[in-house]
């Protein structure tokens, strides 16, 4: 067993770092051969002010004489040595532009992360154990209702009734901890709806098994059933949808370091749009494609030592790309929270596309092995 | 942007049902209420991208400056902006190139993400494993930060930023046509039509584009909105056409200047939430009745 989950970790250790070098490719090829050159409008550019030297320097630096094939050999060589390469606006090194920023977007990333699983927590267990039945109902809605308010419009109403209505905290002030807490709030709103559909529908599957009859027929307190023995078999997919939003926590981060006017990854990818700054860009794609591949080889790794039905078959495992990429064949059936026949139909209001196949995905591990043997022995 | 999937249908139940039972189910199924106010206000939004002219007599890009700045109103439905233009009108008018242009993205992302999907599912081998590859490389790209890239790559206009939401809505496309295509390739019916001689043409075309065409067609109406959030996101940044075009995230990012005016943030704010909202409803009931 152990053997076969380390040949496992390594197969998917591999699949990672090939999908990372192939988005640099890509990213620098969408970026070279996609019409229109930025690059030269950007350096002729007499509002950038570079001189001629500079210009030649620039030029040799990224081999801009060169063809596009010693171009992305160059870039990637400088890539995989961790040199991000120069700010065309700025002529300084990306690493160094990026490093500057990248303290504050983690912390509202990190807080964004906080404030949601928090929220996707008390909507899902509001959604079972609220006293009165309308706001049940109200709240399992609410997921639907949270992914349908572009992100924009959470922060600038966040800001009219908080900053300027109640005065809680001054725009100009970006950093106080309560405008951290807002913008964290208008980052992590997003992602706290579809941690909650994936929530919401583990305990409707897990409310149903017997164990949970059997608990309370015994005389368990409804608290203490959802927390002590529901809770943990429905996070499970959590820590697959966490992983998978990892990366929109970045793209958000853009619309909210720009709303709430911090400094930020966010913010310097949008100053880089506006002055057309490509290698920062391509760095920070890169680089968020790193988290991105990172934390989701992080939970992969981690389920088969989570969750003791998919440790059993984990290593069998194949196929199964980034997170729920590789729904093959494995991904035939439809499964609850790793049972092969669960039913989410009882997560009628809110069966949720986001919660759905992330369990699928989660579930297909747990499934692979008996239905390849089913296959086999039709 | 958003993590989108669909889940992969039933296995025996559905699976294995030809396509013409699931539709006689359809058939039978009365649509419930709110999916019926839902398809009223597609309805509605659609007559304004299509005909905004019928809706609205007014003018979007000329106004009353004396009118400037007035609140909601019989006259003016979302109040008036900083040039006295009407919000209502402006909203209407602004509608088809926010909604057409996602519809431009869904469009790009069913027929490039469903055809990478098709292939891979139904050839296998090598070739799905590449195909895969390349998805998940997609995937490991935050889909707003891809439509950025593109969309700086492409120019600021709106058709630039419809098709950089295609582009990044490719990979999930891709994700359920290939699911969806496999399940349907190891099915006994599949295997029962190859036996009764059936080329590989007549199982794609009667047997595995009918049976993905559900989960597809949900997830496409699903996109439609998410496309509509990213759009206008971006439309916000100011990476869509320019002002005087009025693209519903271009006329929030406008009226946020005006603080003593917050209809001019609020009433587009409301129509883009109820569009969206419509469209998921709608999506998820496409996905419930099999």
């Amino acid at each position: 067993m152990r053997h076969l989950y380390l040949a496992y970790a390594g197969r998917r250790t591999g699949q990672a770092i090939v999908v990372v070098l192939l988005t640099y490719v890509v990213t620098f090829l969408a970026i070279s051969v996609l019409p229109g050159d930025p690059v030269t409008s950007t350096l002729r550019n007499p509002e950038n002010g570079f001189s001629e030297e500079e210009i030649a320097r620039i030029v040799s630096y990224y081999g801009l004489d060169q063809p596009v094939a010693v171009q992305l050999w160059q870039a990637l060589s400088r890539f995989l040595v961790g040199d991000l390469g120069v700010s065309m606006r700025t002529n300084l090194p990306v690493a160094q532009l990026v490093g500057a920023v990248v303290g504050s977007t983690l912390v509202l990333a990190a807080s964004a992360l906080a404030v949601a699983l928090v929220l996707a927590g008390a909507i899902a267990y509001g959604a079972h154990r609220f006293p009165w039945a309308p706001g049940r109902s109200l709240l399992r809605s609410l997921p639907s209702f949270f992914l349908s308010v572009p992100t924009f419009v959470i922060g600038l109403v966040l800001i009219y009734v908080f900053a300027f209505d109640l005065g809680l905290f001054r725009v100009i002030e970006p950093d106080s901890a309560w405008a951290t807490f807002f913008a964290a709030l208008t980052l992590g709103v997003p992602v706290s709806a579809q941690l909650a559909e994936v929530l919401i529908a583990g305990l409707d599957h897990e409310a149903q098994q017997e164990y949970t009859s059997v608990a309370r027929s015994r005389g368990l307190g409804e608290a203490r059933l959802y927390l002590r023995h529901l809770l943990k078999p429905s996070s499970l997919p959590v820590v697959t949808v966490l992983a998978l939003t990892v990366g929109e926590l970045l793209g958000g981060a853009v619309i909210t370091e720009t709303i709430f006017g911090r400094t930020g990854i966010g913010s310097l990818v949008q100053r880089s749009v506006s002055t057309q700054d490509l290698p920062v860009l391509q760095a920070v794609v890169a680089l968020a494609a790193v988290v991105f591949v990172v934390v989701n080889l992080a939970a992969d790794l981690l389920y088969p030592l989570l969750d003791p039905r998919v440790r059993r078959v984990g290593s069998a495992r194949s196929g199964a790309g980034v997170g729920a990429v590789g729904a093959g064949s494995a991904g035939v059936g439809s499964v609850g929270a790793g049972t092969p026949d669960g039913e989410l139909e009882s997560a009628d209001v809110l069966a949720a596309f986001v919660a759905d196949e992330q369990l699928a995905a989660v579930g297909d591990s747990a499934i692979e092995v008996p239905l390849e043997e089913r296959v086999r022995v039709s | 942007m958003t993590v989108v999937s669909l889940r992969l249908p039933r296995r025996a139940a559905a699976g294995d049902r030809s396509p013409a039972t699931a539709s006689l189910a359809v058939a039978r199924r009365r649509p419930p209420v709110d999916v019926l106010v839902s398809i009223g206000v597609l309805a509605v939004v659609l007559v304004w991208s299509v005909a905004p002219g019928l809706v609205t007599s007014q003018d979007p890009a000329d106004g009353v400056p004396a009118d400037k700045l007035l609140g909601p109103s019989a006259a003016h439905w979302f109040g008036t902006d900083h040039l006295g233009r009407d919000v209502f009108t402006r909203v209407v008018y602004g509608s088809s190139s926010s909604v057409l242009s996602a519809l431009v993205a869904v469009a790009i992302g069913l027929l490039v993400g469903g055809l990478i999907g098709l292939i891979a599912g139904f050839i296998g081998g090598w070739v799905d494993s590449t195909l895969s590859r390349l998805v998940d490389v997609l995937l490991a790209i935050p889909g707003f930060l891809l439509a950025v890239v593109i969309v700086t790559a492409l120019g600021f206009q709106t058709i630039n930023a419809a098709i950089a939401t295609g582009v990044s809505a490719v990979a999930v496309f891709a994700r359920l046509m290939r699911a969806e295509t496999i399940r349907t390739r190891q099915s006994v019916f599949v295997e029962a039509a190859y036996l009764q001689g059936g080329s590989a043409t007549h199982v794609l075309t009667r047997h595995v584009l009918p049976n993905a065409s559900r989960s597809v067609v949900a997830l496409a109406v699903l996109q439609f909105g998410v496309s509509i959030l990213v759009i206008a996101s971006l439309a916000f940044l100011g990476y869509g056409d320019p002002p005087p075009a009025s693209d519903w995230g271009l006329l929030v990012s406008a009226g946020k200047d005006y603080r003593t005016a917050p209809w001019l943030v609020y009433t587009p704010a409301v129509v883009i939430i109820a569009t969206v909202l419509a469209l998921n409803r709608v999506s998820r009931w496409l996905r419930k009745t099999d």
